[in-house]
């Protein structure tokens, strides 16, 4: 399989230097290694402060990997020229979470469109940029007479709207979204979903999609990689992951997914709520409820064909 | 639409009406001086017409509209002069102190580090020392002239601008757009010129101009103080220097010679306040935590 990005064994820590005194690290990604094939849509799913838009950064080259290697069409993001880097911005494009805050609020739509091509030397030609400019916008479902308004002018979605179109203007081949649609309302996730897969399909896109909703990533998503306090605890096909759940915190998360005319049961431990864990153990151990602290299994093993978890507490019927 | 909201606000509002009435009479005094008062001297049309060589001043007649001061200077030239002085002081201290401001909160700001540290400790040093005592030391090293106060004021009005441009930046920079455009490939001057500056500037530049009322009394204090224009020169501060042994007039008439410190007080007083009217209004309109 021909792999669109591929990350082994990344670490990522925060270090605080001080003046005085030693610093504070906080290690953020363990361990992880993942592996996005070419025309496919991968989920990212995780809780808040699990390390998903940290995974990002480290992709699109804003923070640098503490160690481990991140393959982008097989180039070591950490190790490429300036130069390099600039060629593989244009093969790897990224969508925001907040489209209030990824749009400068002094440009017109054609100044925020036209900025990538203005970069990398594409269409300058003025008839020509303004024809592409012209379709770019139709193709994610905005007006084309929309290009001299401010961003101000529109609402969240038309806003992700030019967001998106902003990431399709190098014609990329990989797109990150970053929770895309969680700043959006309801209806809106939909039509935005919508859209990203109909792109996604139409232009053959690798997609890396970080989420924190099932309900979304199961819409969108071929395969799905579960992450939990920085490490991957569950990856697997998205049928399979909804199907046959392995892992206690992936159980933990379905079963936290609001249905309607079903009853919630047994609210989920807060991660607030838990001690501190010992050294090499499973860092879900003290909200596992399945496990002692002392449960050590951190390394991920292929229980069924494609499906790889975590954990040593499989469901019964689910024996290595 | 900004620029609406602005002037909408200073209509609407009486108080910044006539702050804003108040700067534009002043400017149109200053624009129009070689009209109201006819230039005496060619040479240097700031030094004010002498009648004559007599030490006590006299009251307004019709030759002197508003009298004269110590040794006949005429009042009514020193002030519609003094306006324009007042404008050219103000306008280009702030402009150069902006300037200064600007490199230095830039440069610490998108730096950061050891670079914003070095910087910004400079600035706390040159605020240490209260402004007016600072502009005193530098004016007085460098000797008494318009040239060198104008450079006094400017070093110590920079630091202000700096902190707040730095600390507009900073706010800037982590915003998602300018890592979006970093992500498109986008090098560093393009993002700051592109992105960071036009979005943080913006206030930094209002304030600056509303600086002017008080960069004008720093300056008129000065040159009381002698550290600043001549005597006989059409300079607000330098008036109020010379009416300073006619203040209390005489044993008979305590006011005898009000003129002399009234008429030029009053146009530092008016001046001053119509731009601290205008930098109310601005600030209410720039303040987003304020309805």
């Amino acid at each position: 399989m021909n792999a669109a990005i591929e990350i082994q064994h990344l670490y990522k820590t925060y270090s605080r230097g001080q003046w005085f005194g030693g610093g504070h690290e906080t290690p953020v990604l363990k361990d992880v290694s993942l592996v996005l094939p070419a025309n496919r849509v991968l989920g990212l799913v995780g809780e808040s402060g699990c390390g998903k838009s940290t995974l990002c950064k480290v992709l699109l080259g804003i923070e640098k990997p503490t160690s481990g290697t991140v393959l982008v069409e097989n180039q070591n993001v950490a190790k490429i020229s300036k130069t390099q880097f600039k060629n593989l911005r244009r093969v790897m494009q990224v969508v925001y979470q907040d489209p209030y805050s990824s749009l400068d609020p002094r440009m017109t739509v054609r100044q925020l469109l036209s900025e990538p091509l203005d970069i990398h030397g594409l269409y300058p030609q003025k008839t020509a940029r303004t024809k592409f400019l012209k379709e770019l916008l139709s193709a994610v479902g905005l007006a084309p007479n929309y290009l001299e308004r401010y961003p101000h002018e529109f609402s969240g979605g038309q806003r992700q709207r030019i967001s998106i179109a902003r990431a399709l203007t190098l014609d990329p081949k990989i797109l990150i979204a970053d929770e895309p649609v969680s700043a959006l309302d309801v209806s809106v996730q939909a039509q935005i979903l919508n859209l990203l897969r109909d792109i996604s399909r139409a232009r053959k896109l690798a997609m890396l999609f970080v989420t924190h909703d099932f309900a979304v990533a199961r819409f969108l998503c071929d395969d799905i990689a579960v992450m939990y306090q920085g490490r991957i605890v569950e990856k697997a096909p998205a049928q399979e992951l909804f199907t046959h759940p392995l892992h206690p915190y992936t159980r933990m998360l379905l079963a936290a997914v609001p249905q309607v005319g079903k009853k919630m049961r047994g609210a989920s431990t807060p991660a607030a709520a838990c001690g501190p864990n010992t050294e090499g153990a499973c860092s879900f151990a003290s909200r596992c409820p399945q496990a002692g602290s002392a449960c050590r299994q951190t390394q991920l093993q292929e229980i069924t064909p494609q499906h790889w978890c975590a954990c040593s507490h499989l469901p019964e019927g689910e024996n290595k | 639409m900004f620029k609406n909201r602005i002037f909408k606000r200073i209509y609407t509002n009486k108080t910044s009406l006539a702050g804003f009435m108040l700067v534009a009479f002043f400017a149109l005094v200053a624009l129009f001086a070689p009209w109201l008062a006819p230039v005496h001297n060619s040479n240097n049309p700031y030094q004010m017409p002498q009648r004559s060589y007599e030490i006590a001043p006299q009251p307004p007649s019709g030759q002197n509209w508003f009298g004269t001061t110590e040794q006949q200077y005429d009042l009514y030239y020193g002030v519609v002069w003094g306006a324009r002085l007042a404008f050219e002081i103000g306008v280009t201290v702030t402009f150069f102190a902006f300037l200064i401001g600007l490199c230095v909160g830039t440069i610490a700001a998108y730096f950061g580090g050891k670079i914003d540290e070095l910087l910004m400790r400079l600035t706390d040093i040159v605020f240490a020392v209260p402004s007016l005592v600072l502009a005193m030391v530098i004016a007085a090293m460098l000797g008494p002239d318009i040239k060198n106060m104008m450079i006094a004021l400017t070093a110590v009005a920079w630091p202000s601008y700096a902190r707040l441009i730095r600390g507009d930046i900073l706010s800037v920079k982590r915003r998602d757009y300018v890592t979006a455009a970093r992500t498109l490939g986008a090098r560093g001057p393009r993002i700051l010129l592109r992105h960071i500056l036009p979005n943080s500037i913006y206030p930094s530049v209002v304030v600056a101009s509303l600086d002017i009322g008080y960069v004008v009394l720093t300056a008129a204090s000065l040159s009381f103080l002698g550290l600043g224009a001549q005597p006989g020169t059409a300079d607000w501060g330098q008036l109020i220097a010379m009416a300073r042994n006619w203040v209390l007039g005489t044993s008979q008439n305590p006011l005898a010679y009000w003129y002399t410190v009234a008429i030029p007080g009053g146009a530092i007083f008016l001046f001053v306040l119509g731009w601290n009217l205008l930098g109310d209004a601005f600030r209410d309109i720039l303040d987003p935590r304020q309805v």
